[in-house]
């Protein structure tokens, strides 16, 4: 809703520039007139997206960062997707694949939907029922890092993934008819959303079972992955045979993108900010010594969006140190999120929960450790650190390479230090990070993580709580949580469909309350992201996704 | 009329040589000072060059803004060169980057030394097949640019460490750079080492040695070695200076050292996305990086003019 927010404000500028009988046709007025009278969508053209950190993956059943999701929801769209559009209502599922909304029966544990007839893949190839099912064995062969989403809910799933069937028995799906019918082995009230995660994107039966993002494979959507140069550039280019009534809801886009690696985020939005390249990845920074320039230069195209996330240092809670629940309390007592939130240069909404604000069951009362905008009590923090016998403990610190994140390690490990820990840091290329910390035979201590909402369910945050969803590779619970009260209210919560989330709020609460007691993560802030885009775009008409970022299907040429 | 020494007559001429012992001295006032990073740390700025002071104040200003930017100079003992993004000390943090850097440097130098004189002195003496296989072992190495072969090396090292044999160095070890960039440079030593043997062999001295019945080692230790010196004391201040410089750009790489151990290349890195408005993250390690380097190159060319056997002819007339 920010942008329609903003709309008003911005055609208001435009009213008050033309009052003035202003001739200049600066770019403030012509972007607000754009945005104040919307023409018709300019089609054709390419833009240039940087990006300060490649995605996982661009194939669609292994990738799982916020990066990969930018580009695998538009090239490969799911039995359900999402609205395009911005705010809350871009949190809104509606059927992608399938004809209409399923029918739910056996007490919340059957879902059964029909395809859409006459689908085709973006090779021609036509999309079958069947393909369905390939497409989740294909997740589970290739351990994507969400898999437990189907493990632990889809009938037969877990069997499989151990290799103990040839099928998953959960699923049965008709070529002639076009019926799916999906058994849960339980309810579960989020499980539209996980049919909608670009991972359960449908790829053609017979697709091959291992990684493909050199050259992803076909996929039914507006945009098709071409051109890949691993770890450097890749091309999102316009499926030509998507029109907007394909899937309505699903808009064919009007401008190729071709995706480049920035050597960093000063680079990445100095060229934007010189229009010089076109988009600025939104899960990228802009750095602190550029923000006000850009504010002041570019103010008719950037704008800062609050996002549904949260940053913090997960602490392997099956190891030593962070074994110690009151070594981990140390670490939040001591955590000084104000630090944190100057090396993000502001724009962190400081916080010490895990849930963040603006989902249901974010925490409204007073954090565990004190105000997380004011002043750590160190003293205190010392104490625990005393009581909990781990002083001169070896911890491994891990991190990312970018900026900030390399900073708010640096911060974290000299914390760590004053604690009385021996720490030291280890620091990853960006595009391995999380699947050499989600190894589990590599046991990672601590270190820096961030989770944005994959659907707007608390339920998806606490994906990385859950002892279910702990896995040998691409782990996301990177504390090692195996928490039996988490696992009690998890089997409890989980099935509350998603309209009646609300009624269930202050469980949630509590739970989350519980594991802000527990430190189970040292959580720090909740951020704001950028839309910044060169003046070759139409600002006005592009939407931010509230999942998934610059929605690229809403980009076009002024 | 007496006799003077090769090395007495190569000191005499240095010392004539303002030039290079000025850029000499210069380079003996930055290692002083690196040297004394701890006592400065302690005693002066009273912080450690890891510690970060994010919401601190100096002078009554923020040691970092709210919005992320650090503090420049202050010329004060706490924080004299300004802060980082991190609110860490950078007088501080140069120093001690220069300690690593030097030493990383030192120990670089020292390993290409000793293996250039092995395998260059080996390659030289013995010929045939194994002067084949060292040489194309040091072709190997010399084929790949410097900074690309340390990048590689580097980057696959500082995650897994280097266990070789006996030998285990962890990823972050200052040693990890030390050995990609001693093992890297070898070649840069051994291959005219190598040249400059192949001649000396042939030597009537060298004969005569044999003649007597000395064994090859012998001969390589008390024939070849002393009169290939003074070429190993030319190439010492240039492989200092070398090693330096290409631990910096491997560091500012992110291929050598590994935070949070700052070092020169490190700083210059992590300046860069500040530089619009603390342009002092970069130049003050680069200034002193020119300093270091200028002072070991030009003293390395007054070494070499003081050992040139040219010149020795020049001044005996």
């Amino acid at each position: 809703m920010k942008r329609l927010v903003a709309l008003p404000a911005v055609a208001a500028m435009a009213i008050v520039v033309a009052a003035c009988g202003s001739s200049s046709g600066s770019k403030n007025e012509t972007a607000a007139k754009s945005s104040a009278t919307p023409a018709a969508a300019k089609n054709g053209g390419k833009v240039t997206l940087l990006m300060g950190t490649a995605p996982d993956y661009l194939d669609p059943q292994e990738g799982y960062t916020t990066q990969a999701a930018e580009f695998d929801w538009l090239s490969y769209t799911g039995l359900y997707t999402y609205a395009h559009k911005g705010g809350d209502q871009g949190g809104q599922v509606i059927p992608g694949l399938a004809q209409d909304f399923p029918t739910i029966s056996n007490g919340g544990k059957t879902y059964t939907m029909t395809l859409r007839p006459n689908l085709k893949y973006s090779d021609g190839k036509a999309v079958k029922a069947s393909d369905f099912t390939y497409t989740i064995q294909r997740a589970l062969k290739l351990n994507w890092g969400g898999k437990s989403f189907f493990t632990n809910y889809i009938k037969g799933a877990a069997a499989y993934d151990a290799g103990k069937a040839t099928t998953i028995s959960g699923i049965k799906a008709e070529d002639s008819s076009g019926k799916i019918t999906i058994d849960l082995t339980q309810p579960y009230g989020a499980f539209l959303n996980v049919l909608s995660f670009p991972s359960a994107g449908l790829v053609p039966t017979g697709t091959k079972m291992s990684n493909l993002s050199n050259d992803p494979p076909p996929g039914v959507g507006p945009y098709m992955i071409k051109n890949v140069v691993p770890n450097r550039s890749w091309t999102l280019q316009r499926n030509p045979a998507w029109t907007s009534t394909t899937v309505p809801g699903i808009p064919a886009g009007h401008v190729d993108i071709d995706a480049k690696i920035a050597s960093d985020t000063q680079t990445e939005a100095e060229q934007v900010l010189n229009n010089s390249a076109d988009i600025f990845d939104w899960a990228d920074q802009i750095p602190p010594s550029l923000t006000a320039q850009v504010k002041s230069k570019a103010a008719d195209r950037y704008m800062p969006q609050n996002t549904i996330s949260t940053f913090y240092f997960f602490l392997n809670t099956q190891t030593k140190p962070f074994n110690n629940q009151l070594a981990r309390e140390a670490v939040n007592t001591a955590l000084d999120r104000s630090a944190l939130n100057r090396l993000n240069g502001g724009n962190f909404k400081q916080t010490c929960w895990f849930l963040p604000e603006g989902l249901i069951g974010h925490p409204d009362g007073a954090c565990p450790y004190g105000d997380p905008n004011g002043t750590p009590d160190m003293a205190k923090a010392k104490q625990l650190m005393q009581q909990s016998g781990m002083v001169g403990q070896p911890v491994t610190v891990w991190s990312e390479t970018r900026s900030p994140r390399k900073e708010f390690v640096a911060y974290y490990t000299d914390l760590l230090n004053q604690l009385g820990f021996k720490a030291k840091t280890k620091v990853i290329a960006d595009a391995q990070y999380f699947s050499t910390i989600g190894n589990l035979k590599l046991n990672a201590q601590t270190g820096f993580a961030d989770w944005n909402q994959d659907f707007p369910n608390p339920s998806d945050f606490y994906l990385l709580m859950d002892a279910n969803s702990i896995q040998q590779t691409n782990n996301e619970n990177f504390s090692q949580v195996k928490d039996p009260h988490i696992q009690s209210e998890l089997r409890a919560l989980n099935p509350v469909p998603a309209s009646k989330l609300n009624s269930v709020a202050s469980r949630w609460q509590a739970l989350d309350t519980y594991t802000a007691q527990k430190a189970y993560i040292a959580a720090f802030g909740q951020e704001q992201q950028p839309m910044f885009y060169s003046n070759r775009i139409n600002f006005g008409t592009a939407v931010f996704h509230p999942l998934y970022g610059n929605d690229f299907s809403s980009i076009e040429l002024k | 009329m007496e006799g003077i020494g090769p090395y007495a007559l190569a000191w005499r001429r240095l010392r004539r040589n303002r030039t290079a012992l000025a850029f000499g001295a210069v380079f003996v006032i930055v290692v002083l000072m690196c040297l004394l990073a701890p006592v400065y740390a302690h005693d002066i700025a009273h912080t450690t060059p890891s510690a970060n002071h994010l919401t601190d104040k100096v002078d009554g200003k923020d040691v970092v803004s709210v919005a992320g930017i650090p503090i420049g100079p202050t010329w004060h003992g706490r924080f004299f060169l300004g802060a980082d993004s991190n609110g860490r000390d950078v007088a501080v943090r140069l120093l001690y980057g220069g300690r690593n850097s030097l030493f990383i440097a030192g120990v670089a130098t020292l390993i290409t030394m000793i293996l250039a004189i092995v395998i260059g002195v080996s390659a030289g003496y013995f010929r045939g097949a194994v002067d084949g296989v060292l040489s194309r072992g040091l072709d190997l190495v010399w084929a790949y640019p410097v900074v690309i072969l340390g990048v590689a090396l580097g980057t696959t090292l500082a995650v897994g460490g280097l266990n070789f044999g006996p030998f285990h160095l962890k990823g972050n070890s200052l040693m990890v750079p030390a050995v990609i960039i001693g093992v890297i440079y070898v070649p840069y030593v051994a291959k005219p080492l190598r040249g400059q043997v192949l001649t000396l062999r042939e030597r009537e001295f060298v004969d005569a040695a044999r003649t007597l019945g000395l064994s090859s080692l012998k001969i390589m230790l008390s024939e070849i070695a002393p009169n290939v010196v003074s070429t190993l004391i030319v190439f010492i201040p240039l492989i200092v200076a070398n090693a330096i410089l290409t631990e910096a750009g491997l560091s500012y790489l992110g291929a050598g050292v590994q935070d949070p151990n700052p070092s020169w290349g490190t700083m210059i890195s992590d300046g860069i996305r500040l530089i619009p408005s603390a342009i002092h993250l970069t130049i003050v390690p680069g200034l002193m990086l020119v300093a270091c380097v200028i002072g070991l190159n030009i003293f390395g060319d007054g070494v070499r003019d003081a050992l040139d056997p040219r010149a020795r002819v020049r001044i005996e007339h």
